[in-house]
């Protein structure tokens, strides 16, 4: 029952926080804007309203993760009050999975009111019958989310806020380029290559989760790519706070 | 009393390597199958030599497609400033090239792209070359291989009537076709002196178009075609063509 109390509390304070509110509102204002680009877009509105929608969830998402989920430890660490609940029967990696658990549901609701703005915006354009595309890819950027978190959540409970965020964006940015990475490894020969494509498989592949291209052609992803990508975001998220458990454990708070 | 052999925490730290190195392991497994088996939408496969529009879509983080669209807004714009203006597009193909190689199945762009080159641009190699490319990465689109045949057909300085009725035809074996691409297929052959192939194409829009009138038309091209079969005169079922010209803009 510890876990759930964790993260109900990071969930509470998490969505206090003025950054969250200011995010929403701002992706909302972001997908009315696109319909000012209509005119320009040569008939393009519909692609251009989704794209540009589905890219305020991601990248607004990764916004809040580096505002918040990057000092979600430290901050706790800073303020002392880690040491009440340290000094409690808590396990540490109990502690680590609620706040992650906290701050992913944050993140799942920003993206759900965005995405059910977007879609609101699509019906009122005439486009309803895309919704369930939209959402389907909303649903994956909210996996994206999950996985950036952990990774944030790992680098808050071993660094300095401003150290985890450079960290966090390390890993977005090469989990981005991991298929191209892979397919770079290809072209080069012997242990290096070879060398290249184990971190292409190690780093976070954040292109199983890339469901604007096929959003923004009005088609679904199939149901296998959706369920592999929800197994993939689970298991690497696992991994990762497994990992930041081992390293939270190891930590000394004397 | 004794102690036991492994501190408490040091066995929890244990724990959690054994169950990162389980699901590390899962993961990694996990990402090599589905990249391996995943449709790519977006394939940079020689990422590190290729030209602008690929490095872009490096740039974007996972986000070509809103890069593509602001790359569209420019072309619309772009477009729009010299035609309105000195008629003059050296930078349209680029510009073009670009949002292309980041939405490869973005196939408004290529027909708007295409057209603009060949007739405002006077580029139709460059239009050509930009609509292939479109082929290559949509083999499958029905309206767009519909488009390039019309593209060869309104060729300026000289109708391209082969490609246009190879294209046409491409067009009409695909489920998403334009209604009306097994009958510009039949018209164009027939008028490339393709007869045989045209009688075909017309005998399917005999029986498989819903309009009455479609029907009639090729009932009657059916019969022109038997005609100059019979008597050897291919004259009789070919129509004299006129040579398309840009009438906006400059001439090629």
């Amino acid at each position: 029952m510890i876990v759930p109390l964790i993260a109900r509390n990071t969930f509470r304070e998490a969505t206090r926080d003025r950054v969250v509110a200011g995010v929403v509102v701002a992706g909302v204002v972001v997908i009315i804007a696109t319909q000012l680009l209509h005119s320009l877009a040569l008939g393009e509105g519909f692609r251009l309203t989704v794209d540009l929608g589905l890219t305020t969830i991601s990248v607004f998402g990764l916004l809040i993760v580096l505002l918040v989920g990057t000092s979600l430890v430290a901050k706790e660490i800073e303020r002392r009050t880690i040491y009440n609940l340290l000094s409690r029967p808590i396990g540490r990696p109990s502690y680590l999975v609620g706040k992650w658990l906290g701050l992913t549901g944050t993140l799942w609701v920003v993206a759900g009111s965005i995405a059910l703005a977007l879609c609101l915006l699509l019906t009122f354009r005439g486009h309803g019958g895309t919704s369930w595309v939209v959402l389907e890819a909303a649903y994956m950027a909210g996996l994206e989310l999950s996985v950036v978190t952990a990774l944030a959540v790992l680098f808050s409970a071993l660094s300095t806020p401003v150290l985890s965020a450079l960290y966090t964006i390390g890993f977005y940015m090469v989990g981005q380029w991991s298929w191209d990475l892979r397919d770079f490894a290809r072209q080069i020969p012997g242990g290096l290559g070879l060398t290249l494509e184990a971190v292409a498989n190690l780093v976070p592949n954040f292109p199983i989760f890339n469901m604007r291209t096929l959003a923004a052609q009005g088609e679904a992803a199939p149901f296998y790519h959706v369920a592999v990508a929800t197994i993939y975001a689970l298991v690497y998220s696992g991994c990762v706070l497994a990992l930041a458990s081992a390293a939270f454990e190891s930590r000394d708070f004397k | 009393m004794n102690r036991p052999a492994i501190p408490p925490w040091l066995a929890r730290v244990i724990g959690c390597w054994a169950t990162a190195l389980v699901l590390g392991a899962c993961a990694y497994a996990l990402a090599d199958t589905l990249a391996r088996t995943l449709p790519r939408q977006h394939p940079l496969e020689e990422l590190s030599y290729y030209p602008s529009g690929q490095r872009l879509g490096l740039v974007s983080l996972g986000h070509p497609e809103t890069f593509a669209d602001l790359a569209w807004l420019r072309a619309v714009q772009y477009y729009g400033e010299h035609r309105r203006s000195d008629m003059v597009f050296t930078k349209l193909y680029h510009v073009f090239d670009i949002l292309t190689a980041l939405s490869p199945h973005f196939v408004p762009a290529y027909v708007f792209g295409g057209f603009a080159l060949a007739q405002e641009g006077a580029a139709f190699d460059r239009a050509e070359a930009l609509m292939l490319k479109g082929m290559e990465a949509n083999p499958t689109s029905g309206p767009l291989a519909f488009e390039l045949g019309f593209l060869y057909y309104v060729k300026p300085g000289g109708r391209d009537l082969v490609h246009a009725g190879q294209y046409f035809e491409q067009s009409a074996r695909m489920p998403d076709a334009p209604p009306s691409a097994g009958r510009f297929a039949a018209y164009v052959r027939q008028n490339a002196g393709d007869l045989a192939v045209a009688r075909a194409l017309w005998i399917g829009v005999a029986q498989n178009s819903g309009n009455a009138y479609l029907r009639e038309i090729a009932e009657r091209e059916i019969d022109k075609i038997d005609r100059a079969l019979a008597t050897g005169r291919s004259d009789l079922a070919t129509h004299r063509l006129t040579t398309p010209v840009v009438v906006i803009g400059r001439q090629p």
